[in-house]
């Protein structure tokens, strides 16, 4: 079994690389493969079981989406296949169309997905959210300069509980095409979500997976998922 | 700038209002400035300011900085108007000179020491233009508030006055990143220790490629996160030279030398801990470009002190109890604590106490900086126990099990005081008690309970 992490030197904002580093105790079998951003992927030549991206800067995007262009075509072709992907944060915009500047300007990304993202730098998103997908109540935080804006109806993540999603119009959030999954939501995103964490081992063909630190961690996201559901806390 | 009516009325009103806080014994570090700047919008151009203005920015240590500053050029003679006691925001700042400026909006004072906050460059630079800027660092700071260095840094860059002259951290890179078209810098750092690594495992380092040419950057010697000496084996980029280093840290005898292109001076360490070392070489730095002679900041420095309400030591019984701001939401802040309980000697056990005041009163605090934090610091054989308190107990649990520390050495409350009773004083010798900005009232609570239950035992 093989996790590719994606460029963990740069893409690793906001506590996003503890999601690798929690995997991998989960997966204690599997091969983590770290890619620097001067390397090949190892997804170019071989199939891999999973692929992680995390947040990153906005000047480090436009260097992320210049070293994929050349590999469009083989990222379409393992999606789909159904091979498991999760970007969190900033990095679902490197396969949107592309992400438009303050300035109006554009920076051309892989357009892959149909949508769009829109950059302002200073109008700053910070928020909780409360979502719900395959039946799992999926609860994070969003830090956003960007919102994204286009058709992705039918293709979305997560259905809307609380919070803020694709965009403050949508009550939607994320992007799902088969196992391909990209979300606004920042941080430790697997560690807050166990269950989620559990329906991505299965997604791997792991039976009855078994999550180091479970007791601790489902308690911790109990916890946390009633402060979420309280009415009063926004 | 010319003073017009509006600022004189804005002025009035400003100082009326400081006035009634005054009496109503409230903190007029803020409101006073916030009631002239939404008056008047270019108030902070308008009041006259001293000749000499210091302005202090960088991610952690501006108020050590401001404060060591501000106490050294008092001792030698001189008046200040600085903000040590509010806000750093452009509304602080407005206050500080309100508060040194007569009716007339003349300044009364020859100094200006005053600590900015990054985020707000925007807002002030355009109005005030410090003759020195003092960075100490950048790094990650509050992800709600501060995102990440980039962010930082453009603000800093779009805002900085020309012809300020810039004192920065020479083993800082992002920092060095500051002021591109500013003609006069001079630099601060610190010579390689005998604790320098050549890799770190610190989870931020936010530079790692070189800013020309994206190579990897390799280093002299690295220190923590992105601090070292740094060069690209690719291009001409590397490390500036320090214009102020210190060197030869003598821990044992409590002595630092400072090392310029003229000569080399002994001074006293204020600290054992590396981050106040640095605090201290960046203030001999401002303070000889500003013109006062190395004999008589070394004397200056023989009586220093780090403010107690950062840190504090205290003796019960033959057991310290150690009080030390970590600064919650600030993952550089609290791994370099975590760095300095480790290296500690003893056997120690840490009180965490981290919760954000705010967050735990009206919402549920985003917990991701924890993940950007070194826990794993915290699993060392000298730390026999780690005792959490606070609403979010259960998530810093999680993160030092997944961070390797033994189960068992662990344990956590819903409330801070409740979780002393988990602390075993015979099995150490230190007890350090974190806590945030806004918590030192509950965290001297904390400290009196431990105090009782060493006296009892």
């Amino acid at each position: 079994m093989k996790v590719e992490v994606l460029f963990p030197e740069l893409c690793n904002l906001y506590g996003d690389t503890q999601n690798m580093k929690y995997f991998k105790l989960c997966l204690p079998q599997a091969e983590f493969i770290e890619t620097a951003l001067d390397e090949e992927p190892t997804f170019v030549k071989e199939d891999v079981n999973f692929i992680y991206l995390g947040s990153m800067k906005e000047r480090t995007q436009e260097k992320v989406i210049k070293k994929l262009l050349p590999y469009k075509e083989r990222i379409k072709e393992l999606i789909d296949k159904n091979t498991i992907f999760l970007f969190t944060g900033n990095a679902l915009e490197v396969l949107e169309k592309y992400i438009q500047k303050d300035d109006g300007t554009k920076i051309e990304a892989l357009g892959i997905f149909n949508s769009y993202a829109k950059r302002e730098m200073f109008n700053r998103y910070h928020g909780l959210l409360l979502g719900e997908t395959q039946g799992i109540d999926i609860i994070g935080f969003q830090a956003n300069f960007s919102f994204s804006y286009g058709e992705n109806e039918g293709q979305n993540f997560l259905n809307l509980k609380k919070g803020i999603g694709f965009n403050k119009e949508k009550n939607i959030e994320g992007i799902r095409k088969n196992n391909f999954i990209g979300t606004y939501l920042i941080g430790p995103f697997l560690i807050l979500n166990p269950i989620f964490t559990k329906y991505i081992m299965n997604l791997m063909g792991i039976e009855n997976p078994e999550l180091k630190y479970e007791k601790a961690i489902m308690d911790a996201y109990e916890t946390k998922l009633a402060e979420f559901k309280n009415p009063k806390i926004k | 700038m010319k003073k017009t009516f509006k600022f004189y009325i804005s002025l009035w009103g400003a100082k009326i209002v400081a006035g009634m806080l005054k009496i109503l014994r409230k903190n007029a570090s803020f409101l006073p400035g916030k009631v002239a700047i939404t008056m008047c919008k270019n108030f902070l151009g308008i009041i006259e300011k001293p000749e000499i203005i210091i302005g202090v920015t960088g991610t952690n240590g501006k108020t050590t900085v401001c404060n060591m500053i501000i106490d050294a050029l008092e001792k030698c003679g001189y008046t200040t108007i600085n903000n040590r006691l509010g806000s750093n925001v452009d509304a602080g700042i407005a206050s500080s000179l309100i508060n040194g400026a007569t009716f007339l909006g003349k300044t009364k004072k020859q100094v200006a020491v005053l600590e900015i906050d990054e985020r707000s460059s925007i807002k002030i630079y355009p109005y005030v233009k410090p003759t020195y800027i003092v960075c100490t660092n950048i790094f990650r700071d509050s992800i709600k508030r501060n995102a990440h260095t980039d962010f930082i840094i453009d603000i800093i860059n779009s805002a900085i006055p020309k012809e300020s002259k810039l004192i920065l951290n020479a083993d800082d890179l992002i920092c060095c990143s500051i002021g591109p078209e500013n003609k006069e810098k001079v630099y601060f750092g610190i010579d390689k220790l005998e604790t320098d690594v050549e890799e770190t495992n610190n989870i931020i380092r936010d530079i790692r490629t070189c800013p020309i040419c994206d190579t990897k950057l390799k280093y002299e010697y690295m220190r923590y996160h992105h601090i070292g000496k740094a060069y690209c084996p690719k291009c001409s980029f590397k490390s500036p030279e320090a214009d102020y280093l210190g060197t030869n840290i003598d821990y044992k005898n409590s002595t630092i030398q400072i090392k310029t292109k003229n000569n080399i001076t002994e001074y006293k360490l204020i600290s054992d801990n590396i981050i106040n070392i640095y605090n201290m070489v960046a203030v001999i730095a401002v303070l000889t470009e500003f013109g006062i002679e190395a004999q008589k900041l070394k004397e200056i420095f023989d009586e220093f002190k780090i403010v107690e309400t950062r840190y504090s030591e205290e003796e019960v019984n033959g057991k310290k109890i150690i009080m030390h701001l970590a600064k919650g939401q600030n993952a550089i802040a609290c791994s370099r604590t975590f760095d300095y309980i480790k290296n500690a000697e003893g056997k120690k056990a840490v009180m965490l106490n981290l919760d954000d005041y705010f967050d735990a009163k009206e919402s549920t605090e985003d917990i991701a900086w924890i993940y950007d934090t070194d826990y794993e610091l915290l699993n060392d054989d000298s730390i026999e126990q780690i005792i959490v308190g606070g609403v979010r107990s259960k998530d810093h649990y999680l993160r030092l099990l997944i961070a390797g520390v033994p189960e068992q050495k662990i344990s956590y409350e819903l409330k801070e005081i409740d979780a002393v009773d988990h602390l075993n004083i015979k099995k150490v010798d230190k007890i350090f008690i974190l806590y945030d900005v806004y918590t030192v009232e509950m965290a001297n609570k904390v400290k009196t309970k431990i105090e009782e239950k060493i006296k009892q035992s």
